[in-house]
């Protein structure tokens, strides 16, 4: 309509002759992603249930900890009544194979009254010897190490005797009686309390991944939805945006894993049963290294599932995959074996849960780990350039909502 | 930032360029004439395709510096397209957007005010937080930005609600927080969509009050509306939008002018000699008073002659209101 004008000025910051306001704004943006990081983690650390979430949690964490101490400190005294000289020492063999500070005392007393005590609850079991086999006379139950323990002593105490009465030493009679054991793998499955750990560390990965993933989602899906990124747009490149977000929210999952991690500790180190655990402590170090990487390589799906999504409805349905993805690995992180869970911790996400776990369990190499990682990080690479791409352009198309495949062909 | 009633402030040189003071029919309404320096936001042959469908198609207009240009249109016919081009957040097919007569970066864009036609911010967060955020993302520190938005939602009549989660605000509030927004850093331009929607009157004239003082330091502002009355009260210029084209741009004299003129006539007598005037059409006549047009200057000699021996009364030029302009454009 008119040609520029000689006074128009050309450089934006410029303050303008005559500007009735305001000082000239330097309007540089060094790290806009670290704006929006910022924001991401004030939101989040200020949102009622999310403290509430992980309070709960670490109550539930510490509380474990501490019932486990107690359960592993805590002493019992066993009285064993018994009728003759031989069930006394018996009972004195047994007491010296307790642990801890477990004690066992013997009362020799008439077998009727060692009857009676058991039946006033007096004694905890009362032991004789009838027609040669030993008996233990319990009321109405046995407590379980109380019958370990004896049986072990009587068996030790039967040895050694028939050994004198063979006038060899008890030595000379166990020779060779014994297993060795020995493992293919060349680990020590430590059975139940290895399947706890693997348990944990699944369970952590899973629930953090999918609050955090869901966090994230919602996070890109509120300001798709209310238009705000239309703003953000204009303001900051798009792409910084998403960075922010995947990273604030990734910061979010590694503190509040820390803070787990650190809780237990810390607990049991003052319950001073960090002795029991020390073999599972490198494992561990191991799984918050590959929390890091695993949690950061999908992080970026989730925001994307975000951008794809029109309403918060569309979100239950399209995190499916990803979530199914997820209880895949959980489940190959507890219950896979042998050559699947080798498998398993090479494929990027379930390797999160799996490698740790061959650690665990001393399956796997020294070099593993490291491959494993890497593939984990060219995965996420790839997640990240290719979810830059989909975010881009879902996160402006309004009405309905998309598949990866719709969002990739739309025109930006 | 006060507001400066004559507009021009020390330094400026309004009266070189004429075509900034405002028309005469405004000068009575209101005492602002927009300053002369600023920055100047134009498009060239914008176009924008989805597919086989030409959504916006050729538009070449100019927001001028200090000057408040209405885009109208109705829905559908390619006004936030436009605009939403015009700041980046969709790809131009064709044309360019030029910012001070060079093609516009994203530099530029980051120092606009833009409000989007689908509004809301965060619903959850405070208002005063989320401004802040906005302002730091725009490039202020976080402590200049909380106290602007501070002034600018005390100036809302919000001051005691900053702390307050936008989504417990009423429609009305919220569009004024969303305002805050788009003016918090001092834009060098505006873009809005559809900004005096959901307002009532009285919010109407302080949000345009505040504009102004932007518009004083010589900020462009565009904004579309269908509220043609609005646009007519408001904007220096307009531009008609059909179906993804430019039907009429200019001021509003400008799209008078290029409009046949209309006239009134009134005699003392009956007037229905005027049929027979040559070069004179006749829209509409009863008793001693006729609306009509005329082809030339010789028609109008012709048909105020006979007039007088009539007993005219009077004789008056018809401004086509921007309702008449805008429904005879887009027919």
């Amino acid at each position: 309509m008119s040609t520029l004008s000689p006074e128009t000025r050309q450089d934006a910051g410029d303050p303008r002759p005559g500007a009735t306001s305001a000082p000239p704004i330097d309007r540089h943006v060094s790290h806009p992603w670290l704006i929006v990081l910022t924001r991401e983690i004030l939101v989040k650390v200020r949102d009622k249930a999310f403290i509430f979430s992980t309070l709960f949690t670490l109550v539930v964490i510490v509380g474990m900890v501490l019932f486990n101490a107690f359960m592993a400190n805590r002493t019992q005294d066993f009285s064993i009544a018994t009728d003759s000289d031989a069930g006394t020492q018996l009972v004195q063999t047994a007491g010296a194979m307790l642990s801890g500070d477990d004690e066992m005392t013997a009362e020799q007393v008439t077998r009727d009254e060692a009857r009676q005590l058991v039946a006033d609850e007096e004694a905890d079991a009362a032991i004789y010897q009838e027609d040669g086999r030993w008996v233990i006379l319990a009321d109405s139950q046995l407590d379980g190490a109380l019958d370990n323990t004896l049986t072990a002593a009587v068996n030790e105490y039967t040895m050694a005797a028939n050994a004198q009465a063979a006038g060899i030493t008890p030595e000379q009679l166990r020779e060779g009686a014994q297993f060795e054991i020995e493992y293919l793998s060349g680990g020590n499955d430590r059975g139940f309390a290895t399947y706890i750990m693997r348990f944990v560390f699944a369970m952590l990965f899973y629930m953090s991944a999918v609050i955090f993933g869901m966090a994230i989602a919602n996070s890109v899906l509120e300001e798709k939805q209310n238009r705000v990124v239309e703003i953000l747009a204009t303001a900051i490149p798009i792409r910084q945006l998403l960075y922010g977000k995947i990273l604030g929210n990734c910061i979010l999952a590694f503190a509040q894993i820390a803070l787990y991690a650190g809780a237990g500790l810390l607990t049991a180190n003052i319950a001073g049963v960090t002795g029991e655990f020390g073999w599972a402590l490198e494992a561990a170090g191991w799984f918050i290294v590959f929390f890091v990487f695993g949690f950061a390589a999908q992080a970026t799906i989730w925001a994307v599932l975000g951008s794809l999504a029109s309403r918060s409805e569309d979100l239950q349905s399209n995190t499916t995959a990803i979530t199914m993805i997820l209880v895949a690995g959980m489940f190959a992180g507890i219950l896979a074996q042998g050559p699947w869970l080798a498998v398993a911790s090479y494929v990027p996400i379930i390797s999160s849960i799996a490698m740790p776990v061959r650690m665990l369990e001393g399956q796997a190499q020294m070099w593993e780990p490291f491959v494993a990682l890497a593939v984990c990080l060219a995965f996420g690479w790839f997640m990240v350039r290719l979810g830059e791409k989909v975010y881009q352009r879902a996160v402006f198309q309004g009405g309905r909502s998309l598949s990866w495949r719709q969002a990739l062909k739309l025109e930006q | 930032m006060t507001t400066s009633p004559q507009g021009t402030p020390p330094g400026t040189d309004a009266p070189q360029r004429p075509a900034h003071a405002a028309p005469a029919w405004q000068r009575t309404s209101r005492t602002y004439t927009p300053t002369a320096t600023g920055h100047r936001l134009e498009v060239r042959d914008l176009t924008r395709t989805f597919g086989d469908k030409t959504a916006v198609d050729q538009v070449s207009f100019t927001v001028e510096p200090g000057r408040m240009t209405g885009f109208i249109g109705a829905n559908g016919a390619g006004k936030t397209t436009t605009m939403r081009m015009m700041m980046g957040v969709l790809r131009i097919t064709a044309g360019e957007v030029l910012w001070n007569g060079e093609p516009i970066k994203d530099a530029d864009r980051a120092a606009f005010g833009y409000m989007p036609e689908e509004r809301g911010l965060y619903p959850k967060q405070t208002i005063l937080d989320q401004l802040g955020y906005l302002g730091q993302l725009r490039g202020m520190n976080r402590a200049d930005a909380l106290a602007e938005a501070n002034r600018l939602l005390e100036r809302f009549a919000l001051g005691d609600r900053t702390k307050d989660k936008l989504e417990t605000l009423s429609l009305g509030n919220q569009q004024r927080v969303q305002i805050a927004a788009a003016l918090l850093h001092q834009p060098n331009a505006l873009i809005l969509d559809e900004p005096f929607s959901g307002l009532d009157p009285v919010a109407v004239d302080s949000m345009v009050d505040l504009l102004r003082e932007h518009m004083d330091r010589g900020v462009p502002v565009l904004f579309s509306s269908h509220q043609l009355d609005l646009v007519n009260r408001l904007c220096d210029s307009m531009v008609i939008l059909d179906h993804g084209k430019v039907l009429a741009a200019g001021t509003a004299d400008e799209l008078r002018a290029s409009r046949p003129k209309r006239h009134r006539l009134r005699c003392s007598q009956d007037v229905g000699w005027v049929r027979a005037v040559p070069g004179v059409t006749v829209e509409d006549l009863e008793g001693t008073e006729a609306t009509l047009s005329l082809d030339d200057d010789e028609a109008r000699q012709g048909l105020l002659q006979r007039a007088v021996d009539h007993g005219l009364l009077e004789f008056t030029d018809l401004a086509p209101t921007l309702s008449e302009i805008y429904r005879e454009v887009t027919r």
